[in-house]
């Protein structure tokens, strides 16, 4: 979906990242003053990425896919700078929304209404800008009549529809998205993908993890394929399927 | 031209941002650390105003709550160590001043406790979306300072009440003491947060130690009991001791500003026997208060700047270790 005329710009730019997780399994100061100088003991060390270099163009739909634990989860995180990398750069331009869990910042106490303020102004809105788009977020999640309930009162359907409408009005150029692209009843599942597709359109780049190899086949037009935190294949969505089934076979 | 044409020109004129910041210390990065939590002031006042929201939901009184809370602490200590103990028949206006102390502790101990559980209890957000997080302790501050305000107000309207109102320039040291409470608060609460992220043990030690530093500082008692206790012990540098912490100091800046009747000589009733007034001296202060004050405040400065430091450090690795 790149555009013809102008060259897309990078608007990604990952070189030689690695990220190492090193995960401790004891908490308490009792335990650590017990356990202490054994401590090494008690610490596992595996990296989740390993060198992974790629450049994202404006515009492109672009899918990480891979085996459970294989590192898409958290090349996503480092590309949203929720957690930083021990190794190598992570360059970034325009503005970026993360969809890594709808309501993140939801809280249950609050209204509908003060929530749509509170997560738009999460996910970088202006008070101003939140009030122009109020109407149209309250349209698009179809939940007018329950806008002043507090949110835990929410079914879980009404919960993600609103979730899902600030999260497509914040007007991002970078769209982060994991595994939240297809939610409610059928009808707004099909809102959704008709709202990614305009997206596409508007040449907004959407970065998005998933395990539906349908929704990649459909959506993507680039696939990346990692195993064990390293990138294996990096091309064309139909070949990248292919290598997706490869690398559950060869793990 | 479409718009993803227009999309696509305007990126390209964008230069790229680092994401992750630079680890290595310097002033820059404080400096752009401050930039980053200005960007988003909007966000801070939405999380205060939601923190203040929570804390009394689905409660009748609501935020009348704030006042009860720090009102019967007030009649306890009054009751208690001003009239069964006695200190209050060597401190006048006793109520004024025990409510003093307890508001502007209140605001430090309210900092320090919100503060450290800060980024613990934001977990869902600091795992799921990037924000600055020094955004979530200074949260903290904005919450404990409205109580503080709420309080002020009860505060001021009691010493008007009482024809106590203190108007003279001593009323400077009220913002003066705040600010040194409010820039060592932020300090410990920035700094508690991101240990509290990696060893839970904190926010226990925090409670402790916040005790400790109640009945270490100037609040249900005044200061000349400290220094009449220093001189009986043989102890004179004892004094010196107590003042170094930056609270006392700021509590009693505080009671200089707002307790009128500490700064001068007052009648506190008639001797029975001799029918001679019994006087209570003014209260002392410490030497060059404003001075101490100066001071305390640049190292305050400074802390906070460290603070922010490790802060930004430690951060780093937040989202998978809460």
């Amino acid at each position: 979906m790149t555009t013809a005329s102008v060259e897309a710009p990078v608007v990604v730019r990952a070189q030689g990242v690695s990220k190492r997780f090193v995960i401790r399994k004891e908490k308490s100061l009792k335990e650590r003053i017990v356990n202490f100088g054994r401590s090494n003991l008690h610490k596992e060390d595996f990296w989740a990425l390993r060198d992974v270099t790629l450049d994202i163009e404006a515009g492109t739909t672009i899918g990480l896919v891979g085996a459970n634990g294989s590192g898409k989860s958290t090349l996503l995180k480092v590309i949203g700078g929720i957690i930083q990398a021990n190794e190598g750069t992570l360059e970034r331009r325009g503005r970026m929304a993360a969809l890594l869990e709808l309501g993140a910042g939801f809280h249950p106490d609050l209204t509908g209404r003060e929530n749509v303020f509170l997560n738009a102004a999460i996910l970088g809105l202006s008070q101003k800008q939140t009030e122009q788009y109020f109407d149209s977020i309250v349209d698009f999640s179809e939940i007018r009549d329950f806008i002043d309930t507090q949110v835990k009162f929410y079914s879980s359907g009404m919960y993600v529809r609103l979730a899902f409408a600030i999260a497509v009005h914040v007007d991002p150029d970078i769209l982060l998205v994991d595994e939240v692209l297809a939610v409610g009843d059928e009808p707004f599942q099909r809102k959704c993908m008709a709202k990614i597709e305009e997206f596409q359109r508007e040449g907004r780049t959407i970065i998005f993890v998933s395990h539906s190899a349908e929704q990649i086949q459909s959506l993507c037009d680039r696939v990346v394929v990692l195993s064990h935190g390293k990138v294996v294949y990096d091309g064309p969505t139909d070949e990248g399927i292919d290598a997706l089934r490869a690398s559950f076979e060869g793990r | 031209m479409s718009v993803a044409q227009e999309r696509a020109q305007r990126l390209a004129a964008l230069p790229f941002e680092r994401i992750g910041r630079p680890v290595s210390g310097g002033g820059g990065g404080f400096i752009a650390g401050m930039k980053e939590i200005a960007a988003h002031r909007e966000l801070l006042g939405l999380l205060v105003r939601r923190e203040l929201k929570q804390r009394y939901k689905d409660s009748a009184l609501g935020f009348l709550w704030s006042l009860i809370r720090p009102l019967t602490m007030l009649l306890i200590y009054y009751v208690a160590i001003g009239q069964f103990l006695g200190a209050a028949r060597g401190i006048p206006q006793f109520a004024i001043f025990v409510f003093a102390g307890l508001t502007l502790w209140g605001l430090y101990s309210e900092i320090i406790t919100a503060g450290t559980t800060s980024i613990v209890s934001n977990a869902g957000l600091i795992k799921k979306v990037y924000l600055p997080r020094e955004i979530f302790p200074l949260a903290s501050v904005g919450s404990a300072l409205f109580n503080f305000g709420v309080q002020m107000i009860v505060l001021v309207g009691a010493t008007v009440v009482l024809g106590q109102f203190p108007l003279s320039w001593n009323l400077l040291y009220v913002p003066a003491a705040t600010l040194i409470i409010l820039i060592y608060g932020l300090a410990l609460a920035i700094l508690l947060s991101a240990l509290n992220v990696y060893l839970r043990d904190v926010q226990y030690l925090v409670e402790v130690a916040l005790l400790i530093f109640f009945w270490a500082s100037p609040i249900v008692y005044s200061w000349s009991f400290v220094l009449e206790a220093a001189e009986r012990s043989d102890l004179p540098w004892l004094g010196d001791v107590y003042i170094a912490s930056p609270i006392s100091t700021a509590i009693l800046a505080f009671q200089k500003g707002i307790w009128a009747a500490g700064s001068q000589d007052v009648v506190m009733g008639t001797n029975e026997q001799t029918g001679e007034p019994i006087i209570a001296a003014a209260q002392p202060w410490p030497a060059d208060l404003d001075l101490r004050l100066l001071l305390m405040g640049l190292i305050g400065i400074l802390l906070l700047a460290i603070a922010q430091r490790v802060f930004s450090r430690l951060q780093g690795n937040f989202a998978q270790e809460i």
